[in-house]
């Protein structure tokens, strides 16, 4: 019953180019001489890298644990429907990438290194003549191809089991916008200041992908372009459409935003209704699993027994149930409660 | 409040999945009057009304709050009058109707267990008023009047050719006396019906794994058992069934593969039904057993997809 999500924003096919709204920050960090497996885990630290791909995994630890690896994927995947972030960084800021990629597989001493992306003709075209040393990997452009899980399951020719983080299959897989951040420090010496992201209003027509600093206040990067912002109307979806949450313009531009997105307020409001069963979030989960007998379980406190707890570990949260429920009930709010009874 | 991610829908809503099914039921329903001369549309019509109504007075008296329209038990009592003889009296269809939404639909909300509403209340109308659902057009001597042509085939071995039968008027050396139509108002068209269930199926609006494994199911077991496969699936009520009741959301398992166990299990049976008892149609049967099933059949599908991932985890 799923069909590809449709989103009508003007302009999205066409990549665009990589805006620089704020001025650039100051060269501060003296950068490193030699990448020793040992150390570079430190130095990431040092330079305070989470996975920036949304997940704000600290980025050492993950290396420390992937170490001896022999793969490093470049997942440039977007995450989110509607995002052109990753595609952006990747096609404007190749060398930073590239770098970074270069270094992190030095560091874990993966042999291999994968740069998955969309299935994109001209994409792949321009992204060939940028990142000759990597194999270049094309995937679904249906939500959420950008998981670990999935990519993996390309890569490997079978889904992983639940509950195996890439690294025990010998795989590192980094997003695009974090080795950017790491090829940064390494030739400019500038620590984890900026964050990439799409800004968008759709309303408006308004599309595009910047860099701002890191804690800068929402509100300022609303003023910087002028957007017709009020909330009565809109209200701002940090990280995305599915797997983002609703912002303050008060509050700061983190590391982990994806995305600032200004959607109407009517559009995205949902009133839950009776369950009428009709198993749409069956057949369209990605994983194969039962999100609302998942949800009964959860709601009614069962949540012993080995389908329950193999099929909540398989369960990464990716928000399809919700988004083709047709009674709008929230699953995925349900499931994530359920990733605590485990 | 705040928003609750995922900003983004996709898919048919659930009010409109019953009335876009209604609409579709509809089509043949006109098309039977507008050819037939029939004021059978607009009966459909008021009974669709007067479901709708029902559940009003529920949601008044029992859960207090005001809905005002209720497509889903609309679209239960126009199913209901459908799939009986157009000339079904207006009492013991109302009663079927009150039964269908008052019983079997809206006081077991949320229950695993749920029987599709339309076909418990045809149930009751069997049950209850057994003449009235056999009773088709008047009776003359030396004719016979049926409501399917499977009457014939079940006690005289009478055949028609299945092309005859998809197109709603049944031609032959009767045409001039009478008109043979090979089904219930609803069942008219087995075509159209079948081209209406693609484009709901299209539209995301009903499953096409359920409506596929019974039709499947239910021309290979008829053709097992030495019937006639194709005359069996285009006369009487299986193409209908096939879009319009065993489609029913809320009565059928919501897995993939709960979906395609229910689809078998009702279409064979209905075949199996139909071939050793004297029930013509027996779709009320099978889909009321397939319904029992089908709490038990998402349980075990949930079970399996467990014990599959399981069966993945390498040994520790």
């Amino acid at each position: 019953m799923l069909r590809k999500i449709k989103i009508d924003w003007a302009g999205l096919a066409r990549i665009q180019p990589l805006e620089h709204p704020f001025p650039p920050p100051e060269r501060i960090f003296p950068g490193i001489d030699e990448i020793d497996p040992q150390r570079f885990p430190d130095f990431l630290d040092e330079i305070g890298l989470v996975g920036m791909g949304g997940g704000g995994f600290p980025a050492s630890q993950k290396l420390r644990a992937a170490a001896g690896a022999h793969t490093l994927v470049v997942n440039g995947i977007e995450c989110e429907p509607g995002l052109t972030i990753d595609q952006s960084v990747l096609l404007h800021e190749s060398l930073w990438v590239a770098a970074g990629a270069v270094a992190a597989a030095k560091a874990v001493g993966a042999t291999r290194m994968v740069l998955a992306v969309k299935k994109d003709s001209t994409l792949l075209a321009e992204l060939a003549l940028r990142y000759g040393e990597f194999e270049i990997v094309a995937f679904s452009d249906r939500y959420p191809a950008g998981a670990e899980k999935l990519i993996l399951e390309k890569l490997e020719g079978r889904r992983p089991p639940p509950g195996v983080r890439p690294y025990q299959l010998g795989y590192l897989v980094q997003n695009a916008v974090s080795l950017r951040a790491i090829g940064r420090a390494l030739i400019d010496g500038i620590p984890v200041v900026e964050r990439p992201l799409t800004l968008a209003m759709p309303s408006a027509g308004f599309h595009r992908n910047i860099i701002v600093p890191v804690g800068i206040e929402i509100r300022q990067v609303l003023e910087a372009y002028r957007l017709p912002y009020d909330p009565c109307i809109h209200f701002l979806a940090a990280s995305g459409l599915m797997m983002g949450h609703e912002a303050d313009p008060e509050t700061a531009v983190e590391k982990t935003t994806l995305a600032l997105l200004v959607l109407p307020r009517d559009a995205a409001w949902r009133e839950e209704r009776p369950c009428i069963r009709c198993g749409a979030c069956n057949t369209a989960c990605p994983l194969g699993l039962h999100p609302y007998a998942l949800v009964e379980r959860i709601r009614k406190g069962r949540t012993g027994g080995d389908p329950f707890r193999m099929q909540m570990t398989e369960c990464f949260l990716c928000g399809v149930c919700s988004a083709v429920c047709p009674s709008d009930i929230p699953l995925v709010q349900q499931l994530e409660r359920g990733k605590q009874c485990l | 409040m705040p928003m609750n991610a995922p900003f983004l829908r996709s898919g048919p809503r659930a009010a409109s999945m019953a009335a876009w099914t209604l609409c579709a039921l509809l089509v043949p329903c006109t098309a039977y009057s507008a050819i037939y001369h029939s004021p059978f549309v607009f009966k459909l019509l008021g009974y669709a009304l007067a479901g709708s109504f029902a559940e009003t007075l529920f949601a008044l008296a029992v859960q207090r709050r005001r809905k005002l329209v209720c497509s889903g038990s609309a679209l239960t009592a126009a199913l209901l009058a459908a799939s009986a003889p157009p000339a079904t009296p207006f009492l013991p269809m109302l009663f079927a109707i009150l039964v269908a939404v008052w019983g079997a639909r809206l006081p077991w909300r949320g229950a695993a267990l749920r029987f599709n509403a339309a076909m418990a209340g045809r149930f009751f109308l069997m049950l209850a008023y057994p003449a009235a659902v056999v009773a088709w057009g008047t009776a003359a001597p030396d004719t016979i009047s049926t409501a399917t042509p499977q009457e014939l085939y079940r006690t005289d071995g009478f055949m028609l050719d299945w092309h005859t039968v998809l197109f709603g008027r049944v031609g032959g050396s009767w045409e001039g006396l009478y008109t043979l139509v090979p089904g219930s108002p609803g069942e008219t068209w087995p075509l159209a019906t079948l081209l209406l269930g693609g484009l709901l199926c299209r539209a995301g609006i009903v499953p096409w794994r359920t409506p596929l494994a019974f039709l499947l199911s239910f021309g290979i077991a008829t053709a097992c058992l030495g019937n006639n496969p194709l005359f069996n699936l285009f006369s009487a009520a299986t193409v209908f069934t096939a879009v319009f009741i065993v489609t029913d959301p809320v009565s059928t398992p919501m897995g993939k593969g709960g979906q395609v166990a229910f689809g078998i299990v009702v279409g064979a049976a209905n075949a199996l039904i139909r071939n050793y008892t004297y029930y013509t149609e027996a779709v009320v049967y099978a889909v009321l057993l397939g319904n029992l099933l089908a709490p038990w059949l998402d349980h075990a599908a949930f079970a399996l997809r467990g014990r599959q991932l399981g069966r993945r985890r390498p040994e520790q």
